[in-house]
């Protein structure tokens, strides 16, 4: 017995492993690009992939959750669009104030998440019906509500500096005029839904929920949690996410882009697969998503700045992603 | 009468069991041969082997004294060997016609199906039943009883010699029984060898010809039904002594009632059941498979829906609608199934110790405190003596006993003073058990108040204060431990409520005990 | 050259993501891969260097291309454009496109990436005036000259643009089905989306011809994103609530194809008249086989080589023209052998 509970014991360590391996080869892939591609190493393109992060990877984040309950959200990039339509509304066309146009993109998100999750964990609609519908209603509302027409923040200055401006960069310019930190907010946004989605994951019941549920739906519910209410919970957060990531891409594009979004969702799986976390729910972690996120778009500039053609863009990523995940299940099979 | 089936000195060993040994059974043409025993005694064990689902260690089986070696299902088929599972194999959404020769249906070309054909010849075979069922109704449209006959027809397709019927029954109404006999009495006719495994003693005397009894993987005997009596046959059954060491202490009645059930009902399954409970009592309930043991538990618990019925706790009625509900009234449930209902695989020991009390290891914004988490779960790994390398560990790498007690550590944690266990021992080894019991001992004479669900008649006897006894749904008898044997036990567990009132006319020495 | 350095890229990240992946947690086999991948990328690195060194003679000047599309034909046209205006003038090229042309991020991120390979020109065909506007703004601030194509983008940064008079283009096609119907009765426009400027430069240059024709009523404009199997049964909808309809213009090449399903599978040929915008091979038989009467096409060959001409010149310091019309023409059957054409038209 106690041999056996030593070799358990290691395996535990190979995970912890895993998660060293899984960064040092996102690094490593930034190093061999850096010396492949004689442009890709440089302060302005390693923001810009972080930059071009930042919407997937906040999007996956609240994917994230969704998936470690052994869920899946189709929704995510039409209520993105949808929740920055609201926004635009609301902001160039009503002028409300900028302030409460972002709250309202978060809500509207979440409000989508909940109606997701209230379809799915009361009237029982498999979660990927149930969020297919959603992504068609919200890319029609988006189109509806706004007659087809982009809503630009022009007349608001100031709205694009909140994924476009750099905090980090006023801040030490204030001290010394010659220092320079040019980190966008939208990364600095990323890195802290990351930290947020990281502490409700693993610190509170929230989280603890979501991956009991993922691991054994039904033990959960005979444990007497009510796992219909925190699982409408973790829809509504997932959305809520959504409408953060609504609120980057509008910043980033000056405009609430009324046709974008279908087919984001499907991105912001990838990372999240990459990153290590199950579709079969009960396994997963937020720094895997923020790497597989990282590693999407380190892959996707790279290949650009080698001046890949775009048709062989595709396949590389599309094989590297299935690559990927195979090994990942090679790993969990080998740890049984 | 000619030799059909000779299975000799099969053993089968499975890790850290030994399913069988040195087991026989003998079947002619044209005999039903009812093989009985308790819920493992290996009578499935010996019937899959006999079909080619698991191979045995030693042994030989003849078919009209030739020695053959059964490798797999399709080769038992081949040699005309067929068995009806308790759970049907259809599909349902396929036609009867569909479902009797799948995979082997008639085709034009290599390519396309011919469905008049396959039909034809499955009207054919449902017309020598004498059964009127259209070969092309959908599966789903029928009875439970007539997809049986389905299964039968399909079996026959093969052209069978042999035909296993496993709890034929269990799913069946009265008449629908005298329909299934019918068509038994017309292959024994036909010279088909038929295995009838039932629990139904009454059943067994109508359409036996001789009965096999097993036990605990050994060979007990066979007789001709018509030498023996039914009581004779149980004490076949259960006529063992390891395990019983001494009978458990009586129920203290001085204790205060802590959870009264009365009259509840849900449909077939749970059929007007009232019992109640003392504190610190461990009340065993015993009964066949299928008896709704569970089922009540599952309603008490708020798991499934129930019609009717009222529950007190500790004297005040209570509406219990979800596990929420029971948990917070403070009932806690260890499910038969531990893998799908009991713990969380993936998580860690720590994580499935406080997951029904999560509140009271965090704080009103829902941040948890691991500190404690560590410290209760330390404190429950020590208490059960539960082998785990850490905490950290995931509970899939635990050993059944081990799981087992990481859930009894987590009602625990919850502070439950009702534990539910159903099964408590089911795929434990032998060493764990003696240890789960103990612990069960120990919680009862901590003032906790126990029902344990179990199918096997020596646990009962050794765990239970009293015994409530079910069949068929029905609550059949409430024994103290002093009065209960397994015989007495199986009495009241085979009281079908049409045998019962026969039963009460004759003697009513089981009502009166 | 190219397929070799893909080659070397794609075998690089396969070892590089089999090390992340990891297997199994065995710290010895786990080195020995790292020292793999460590020497299968010093051998990407000498190859793509090598390669460089023959290519390369003198200092490379690179022009990104950053289109809207990219699989759709008339994007490959525009691609072979600007590769033989490259060819002409000794300049590297990239050509990059969404996937879809709702996809603006897509290509906010190109040409982000664009920026960061020392590009000496820029050509861009915007989806979003707003969206690119940092983008233009920080090539602004680098000095380098950013030419539009296709569409004109509403910024004082882009030094010319080359692109098709969309709006005189479908105001030519409005005449000449007018003239088609006689000047009366029922006709609509299918057009590919309401979003897009030649969507609605295209609708709105249609919409203002037809107000020259009083007896002419025009229906509510339809909008099929383009897309063969929507933009057909748009057109059957249409075509069946409407059975006296007398024309219909389908503005690019996606819609004019939904028409022509539409009314082959309606058996209207000849009945109903139809003008199409663009080419390709679904048009181009229609025309030859008289389902359509004729054509207005751009010139999409001329887009992307005038685009890249256009870059070359203000990288030398030349003056380019604000506005470089790429032209368009009026086509039916009776042209199709026209060498002329030839060259304009892609199938």
């Amino acid at each position: 017995m106690s041999a056996k509970s030593i070799a358990k014991g290691g395996r535990i360590n190979a995970d912890t492993m895993q998660k060293f391996l899984a960064f040092s080869s996102l690094v490593l892939l930034y190093i061999i690009f850096s010396v492949v591609t004689p442009n890709f190493f440089s302060l302005n393109n390693t923001i810009d992939i972080m930059r071009a992060s930042a919407v997937q990877g906040v999007l996956a984040l609240g994917g994230t959750f969704v998936i470690i309950t052994g869920g899946i959200d189709l929704s995510l990039g039409t209520v993105m669009t949808f929740s920055s339509v609201i926004m635009g509304i609301l902001v160039a066309d009503m002028g409300v104030p900028v302030w409460l146009g972002l709250i309202a993109c978060i809500v509207t998100g979440a409000l989508c998440g909940l109606t997701n999750g209230f379809f799915i964990a009361k009237m029982k609609i498999p979660p990927f019906i149930a969020t297919l519908g959603m992504m068609m209603i919200t890319r029609g509302l988006s189109l509806a509500t706004t007659g087809a027409n982009n809503k630009y923040f022009t007349d608001y200055p100031g709205f694009r500096l909140i994924a476009n401006g750099s905090v980090t960069d006023s801040v030490v310019k204030a001290i010394n005029p010659s220092w320079s930190i040019p980190i966008p907010n939208a990364v600095l946004i990323l890195f802290g839904m990351a930290i947020l989605g990281h502490i409700i994951l693993t610190k509170t019941v929230f989280g603890r929920y979501t991956f009991a549920m993922g691991s054994n739906e039904e033990a959960t519910r005979l444990s007497g949690v009510n796992t219909a209410a925190w699982k409408m919970g973790v829809y509504t957060l997932c959305g809520a996410f959504t409408g953060v990531a609504g609120i980057l891409m509008a910043s980033r594009l000056n405009s609430a882009q009324v046709a974008q979004g279908a087919g984001m969702e499907l991105d912001a799986f990838a990372a999240v697969v990459i990153g290590g976390t199950s579709m079969s729910g009960g396994e997963g972690t937020i720094l895997g998503t923020i790497i597989g996120a990282l590693l999407m778009n380190v892959l996707l500039n790279g290949l650009r700045i080698s001046m890949i053609p775009q048709e062989w863009q595709w396949v590389a990523t599309g094989a590297i992603v299935i690559f990927a995940v195979y090994m990942d299940i090679v790993r969990r099979r080998k740890r049984g | 009468m000619s030799e059909l089936i000779r299975m000799e000195g099969i053993d089968k060993a499975f890790p850290g069991v030994q399913a069988l040994s040195q087991c026989r059974f003998e079947l002619k043409t044209g005999e039903v041969h009812a093989l009985v025993g308790e819920n493992g005694a290996g009578k499935s064990t010996m019937m899959k082997i006999l079909t080619g689902v698991y191979t045995k260690d030693a042994g030989s089986i003849f078919l009209k004294g030739k020695e053959i070696e059964v490798k797999n299902p399709r080769a038992a088929q081949e040699l005309g060997i067929n068995i009806i599972h308790q759970e049907l194999n259809l599909c349902q959404h396929l036609t009867v016609a569909q479902n009797i020769f799948i995979g082997r249906e008639s085709r034009v070309g290599k390519l396309f199906l011919n469905d008049k054909a396959n039909e034809a010849k499955a009207k054919e075979i449902l017309d020598m039943m004498n059964i009127d069922i259209n070969p092309r109704a959908r599966v789903s449209s029928l009875t439970v009883a007539r997809q049986q006959m389905v299964e039968i027809a399909k079996a026959l397709s093969f052209n069978a010699d042999v035909l296993i019927m496993d709890e034929p029954t269990a799913a069946l109404t009265d008449s629908e029984i005298v329909e299934l006999f019918r068509i038994i009495n017309d292959l024994r006719a036909k010279g088909v060898g038929i295995v009838y495994i039932s629990h139904r003693m009454d059943e067994l005397k109508k359409i036996s010809d001789r009965i096999t009894v097993m036990r605990d993987g050994t060979y007990v005997d066979t007789v001709n039904t018509k030498d023996v009596e039914i009581k004779q046959i149980i004490s076949m059954m259960v006529g063992r002594q390891i395990y019983v060491e001494g009978h458990a202490k009586n129920t203290d009645k001085s204790q205060p009632l802590v959870l009264e059930v009365k009259n509840l009902n849900s449909g077939r399954q749970i059929k007007n059941v009232s019992f109640d409970l003392h504190k610190g009592e461990i009340l065993g309930f015993a009964g066949l498979m299928g008896a709704g043991r569970t089922e009540v538990a599952r309603a008490i618990f708020g798991a499934d829906k129930y019609d009717s019925g009222d529950i007190f706790i500790n004297g005040k009625q209570v509406h219990i609608k979800s596990p929420q509900d029971a948990v917070a009234h403070g009932i806690g449930y260890l499910s038969e199934d531990r893998k799908r209902y009991g713990v969380a695989l993936g998580l860690d020991v720590a994580t499935n110790t406080v997951m029904a009390s999560m509140s009271n290891f965090s704080n009103k914004i829902g941040w948890i405190d691991d500190e404690a988490i560590q410290k209760q779960t330390d404190k429950m790994v020590a208490a059960m003596s539960t082998k785990t390398p850490n905490n950290k560990q995931r509970v899939k790498n635990l050993s059944g006993g081990n799981q087992q007690k990481v859930i009894i550590g987590k009602w625990l944690t919850r502070d439950c003073d009702i534990l539910i266990f159903d099964e408590p021992t089911r795929g434990i080894d032998v060493g764990a058990k003696g240890e789960i019991y103990k612990l069960l001992n120990e919680l009862a004479d901590a003032g906790k108040s126990i029902i344990m669900i179990s199918s096997e008649l020596p646990e009962i006897l050794r765990m239970s204060h009293r015994i409530c006894v079910m069949c068929e749904g029905r609550l059949t008898g409430v024994l103290s431990a002093q009065e209960a044997t397994q015989e007495s036990i199986m009495h009241f567990a085979t009281m079908r409520e049409t045998m019962e009132q026969a039963d009460a006319e004759h003697n009513n020495q089981g009502e009166t005990k | 050259m190219k397929a070799k350095r893909l080659i070397a890229v794609v075998i690089t990240l396969a070892m590089a993501i089999a090390l992340f992946a990891g297997c199994g947690g065995n710290e010895t086999t786990t080195t020995t891969k790292a020292a793999e991948t460590t020497t299968t990328a010093a051998d990407g690195e000498t190859t793509t260097e090598a390669d460089e060194t023959t290519t390369d003679a003198g200092e490379e000047i690179y022009i990104p291309v950053v289109s809207k599309g990219f699989q759709h034909k008339f994007w490959q046209a525009v691609k072979q454009g600007a590769e033989k205006a490259a060819d002409e003038f000794n300049v590297t090229i990239t050509f990059d496109g969404p996937p879809s042309e709702k996809d603006v991020d897509v290509q906010v991120q190109m040409l982000d990436t664009a920026m960061n390979n020392n590009p000496a020109a820029l050509c861009l065909a915007a989806l979003d005036t707003q969206a690119v506007l940092p983008a233009l703004e920080k090539a602004q601030e680098l000095g380098i000259p950013v030419i539009g194509f296709d569409s004109g983008v509403d910024s004082d940064i882009i030094v010319g643009t080359a692109a098709t008079d969309n709006k005189a283009a479908a105001a030519e096609a409005g005449h000449q089905l007018a003239k088609l119907i006689g000047e009366e009765g029922k006709v609509f426009v299918l057009v590919h989306d309401q979003t897009s400027l030649t969507g609605i430069h295209r609708r709105d240059g249609f919409l203002e011809a037809m107000k020259d024709y009083p007896k002419i009523e025009v229906l509510e404009t339809q909008y099929g994103d383009g897309d063969h199997a929507k933009s057909t049964d748009l057109a059957k909808a249409v075509l069946s609530a409407n059975p006296d309809i007398k024309g219909i213009f389908g503005a690019n090449e996606g819609s004019i194809a939904g028409c022509i399903n539409a009314v082959t599978e309606m058996d209207l040929v000849g009945k109903v008249q139809l003008v199409g915008f663009d080419s390709g091979k679904i048009l181009l038989d229609a025309i030859k086989d008289g389902t359509v009467a004729g054509a207005v096409s751009q010139d999409p060959y001329a887009i992307g080589y005038e685009a890249v001409k256009a870059a070359v010149m203000a990288i030398n310091g030349e003056e380019v023209p604000e506005m470089i019309d790429t032209g368009f023409r009026w086509y039916t059957a009776d042209d199709l052998d026209d060498p002329e054409l030839q060259v304009i038209l892609y199938e």
